[in-house]
């Protein structure tokens, strides 16, 4: 029974959304809370025609939040007390990874977005993947995979490897 | 900060097209501080915005879209977020990627909770003492909350330097299991003092006085002791059992202890015991596993003091039925209770679970003394209806009859059930015992660890045993089933099962099974769905009922 409300993204492409989807983002809930909209599903409180208006988010990468959040609308709310799985990567489950299978761009896109709307669950599913990127590679790699230039000076690179080589496995050569 | 340069450098009204442009690039600016992009293009991006445009309106899938939204563009807090998953040593080899990275890998945030014991840490070997030192005071300062530290770090600069630079340090782990002789501490001034948890793991041959005289002055906030023996370590022959550290004198700096793990701890006795439960009216959790002269004679003066004790695990020591009948359970508070491979009486049992009052967790595994009468008391007497979680692997006295009874009446409340090691429960059993089990956690059955001889007789088909669980178990957390693989018996519909089990058990974080083909075909399915490391051989996981204790967290077994 739950009501809609009207969402627009900076380029003015408008999402009617169920309101039990959109209050997986923090941010939304907190605005229709302002409004008083929300509480018994009632989304007329609000005024029929009032539209949230979500300037930092496109209207693709919207589209593909609310995609998610569909899915995940059910999820039960995680505590943070079950944290032994805190730092763990391998946790995605197959929908979600199937849904990340995208270019870095929109990935980063996603990551920000999910910043913006206060959505812990996508955040963290898109930060494990990346964490997931960089994972077993050497500095060089890493770099190749997210276009990133190295700036330091040859003294400085040789510094900072000889401050991290205790970290290192001792049977890889240093690249 | 972006978006600002975009408009200053227009002029005027921005247009639609801008508008896009600027906040799907500004959204960086949400608090963050950001570094502008270096040698921008503002042209190609307008004509890939309006590309963006037309790509949005045929409903193309994403593709290139936001070529341009590259690592950098991330707030550092969330770059911090996404390091905060990754180990030390990733985060150290990210540190050379550039300056920016080394920036935020050396962020001490990152580095609140550091192993550098090499076997715990994933580390190769331990880092030479200097740079400990450096590291402590250069990355990771005031947020160090948690420190494990190896034998060769154990010195008095170490000490001194965490305890000038890291006030927030509350958890310490010290580590002498490989010493062979301990570093001078006759300069050790200095120890951090506001410790909550110190664990010490202590070796066999060293004598800790000297080192523990100089830090008696600073230990007196901890409430979680652990001190873990050598039991591990055992050797063939009786060698002589050295006190290496003198627990009595210890017990009387650390007035405050709520926790203590005297795990493995060869010449603990009850005399210790006795000494521990004076003056420590605030301990809740004792634990002195693996403590073999432990004889149960201080259990009595124990429960009598330690009021507010709640659990107490005593797998395999010495502890004697009539002492164990001694002590006043009636008047404790005891809710936990760990009783494995300790010899105890049926009668013993029948007595001391009449009287305890409210047993939610129960591990008395390996013990010949629970039997059908044993259940059937704790059945009658209603203690069964408080119980949570109980591990009874290996308890070959009981019938198939009895649990059956026993899992009809109470499964529904059970968060953990380990019933391992007793050959006459087969497929038939848990396909009719599992519907029982709607809250279920962790579950565990099949043979025991020790491989016993009498092989079970028939085969089990594992298929309907999935099945079973993953329609009438949401909740499972772990799932363990032992059983070896000429035992079990799958098909090539096996598949479809563990699909089912994979898809609808989506709390499931741990599966493991004997080493064999089965197991492989269960790995395979899960690493498919991209559920890594949730399936495991028997071989480097053994799952217990452990992680439903209150104190879990408080303790270590290792």
């Amino acid at each position: 029974m739950a009501g809609k409300v009207r969402l627009s993204s900076n380029d003015n492409e408008v999402f009617d959304v169920d309101l039990d989807v959109i209050k997986l983002s923090g941010t939304v809930k907190n605005m229709l809370d302002d409004l008083g909209v929300g509480e018994g599903g009632d989304a007329s409180a609000g005024g029929d025609d009032e539209i949230i208006p979500l300037p930092m988010v496109t209207g693709a990468i919207l589209k593909k939040v609310l995609v998610w959040a569909e899915f995940h609308k059910n999820d039960p709310v995680t505590r943070d007390s079950d944290d032994d799985t805190s730092k763990r990567t391998d946790d995605i489950g197959q929908w979600d990874s199937e849904f990340l299978k995208v270019d870095q761009g929109t990935l980063f896109e996603l990551i920000l977005a999910a910043n913006y709307l206060d959505m812990k669950g996508l955040l963290d599913v898109c930060c494990k993947t990346v964490a997931n990127m960089i994972k077993g590679k050497s500095p060089e790699e890493i770099r190749r995979t997210f276009n990133i230039r190295n700036d330091f000076t040859p003294e400085e690179e040789e510094a900072v490897r000889k401050e991290n080589e205790w970290c290192e496995d001792r049977d890889q050569t240093p690249r | 900060m972006f978006s600002l340069a975009v408009e200053s450098m227009q002029g005027g009204r921005p247009s639609q097209n801008e508008e896009r442009r600027r906040s799907s690039y500004g959204v960086q600016g949400n608090g963050a501080v950001q570094d502008g992009p270096e040698g921008f293009d503002f042209g190609s991006r307008r004509r890939s915005t309006q590309l963006q445009h037309q790509i949005m309106q045929q409903q193309k899938p994403f593709r290139s879209m936001h070529s341009n939204t590259t690592i950098d563009k991330l707030p550092d807090k969330t770059l911090l977020h996404i390091l905060g998953f990754l180990e030390h040593k990733e985060i150290c080899r990210l540190a050379q990627v550039n300056r920016k990275w080394r920036q935020l890998a050396y962020d001490n945030r990152l580095w609140s909770s550091v192993s550098l014991r090499p076997e715990y840490g994933g580390l190769v070997a331990a880092p030479p003492p200097d740079t400990a030192v450096h590291l402590i005071a250069s990355r990771f300062g005031a947020q160090l909350k948690c420190i494990e530290l190896p034998i060769e770090l154990i010195t008095a600069q170490v000490f001194h330097e965490l305890a000038n630079k890291c006030p927030n340090l509350v958890h310490l782990v010290l580590d002498f299991s490989n010493a062979m002789q301990l570093h001078d501490f006759n300069d050790l001034n200095a120890f951090p003092s506001k410790l909550r948890t110190l664990n010490i793991c202590l070796s066999d041959v060293i004598f800790m006085e000297g080192f523990m005289r100089k830090i008696y002055n600073f230990i007196n906030s901890v409430e979680c002791l652990q001190l873990i023996g050598t039991y591990e370590k055992v050797s063939e022959e009786e060698e002589e059992v050295h006190e290496t550290v003198q627990i009595t004198k210890l017990k009387s700096h650390v007035p405050n202890l709520r926790v203590i793990n005297f795990f493995g701890v060869k010449f603990l006795d009850d005399n210790h015991i006795e000494a521990i439960s004076s003056n420590c009216v605030h301990l809740e959790c004792l634990c002195i596993k693996f403590c073999t002269k432990y004889t149960g004679t201080s259990l009595k003066t124990l429960l009598q003091r330690c009021r507010k004790l709640s659990c107490l695990l005593m797998e395999q020591t010495g502890i004697k039925s009539e002492h164990f009948q001694d002590a006043e359970w009636e008047k404790s508070r005891v809710s936990e209770l760990d009783i494995t491979s300790c010899e105890i009486t049926s009668a013993a049992l029948i007595d001391v679970l009449g009287r305890i009052k409210n047993l939610k967790w129960f591990c008395a595994g390996h013990v010949d003394g629970f039997d059908n009468q044993v259940l059937d008391s704790i059945m009658q007497s209603g203690l069964a209806k408080s119980l949570v979680a109980i591990d009874l692997q290996s308890c070959d006295n009981l019938t198939e009859e009895y649990l059956f009874k026993f899992l009809e009446a109470h499964g529904n409340q059970l968060l953990g059930l380990n019933l391992a090691g007793i050959p006459w429960l087969v497929e038939t059993f848990w396909t009719q015992s599992v519907p029982f089990l709607r809250k279920i956690k962790i579950l565990i059955m099949g043979t025991g660890k020790i491989v016993t001889i009498t092989r079970v007789s028939s085969k089990i088909h594992v298929d309907q045993i999935i099945d079973c669980v993953a329609v009438n178990c949401p909740q499972i957390e772990r799932l363990e089933i032992r059983w070896d693989p000429e035992t079990l018996r799958f098909s090539d519909k096996s598949s479809k099962f563990i699909d089912t089990l994979r898809v609808k058990a989506s709390k499931l974080r741990s599966l493991t099974l004997s080493d064999g083909e089965y197991f492989e075909l269960v790995k395979s399915n899960f690493e498919r769905a991209h559920r890594r490391a949730i399936v495991r051989t028997t071989v480097n996981c053994s799952t217990t009922i452990l992680p439903l204790l209150p104190y879990f967290k408080d303790l270590r077994f290792n």
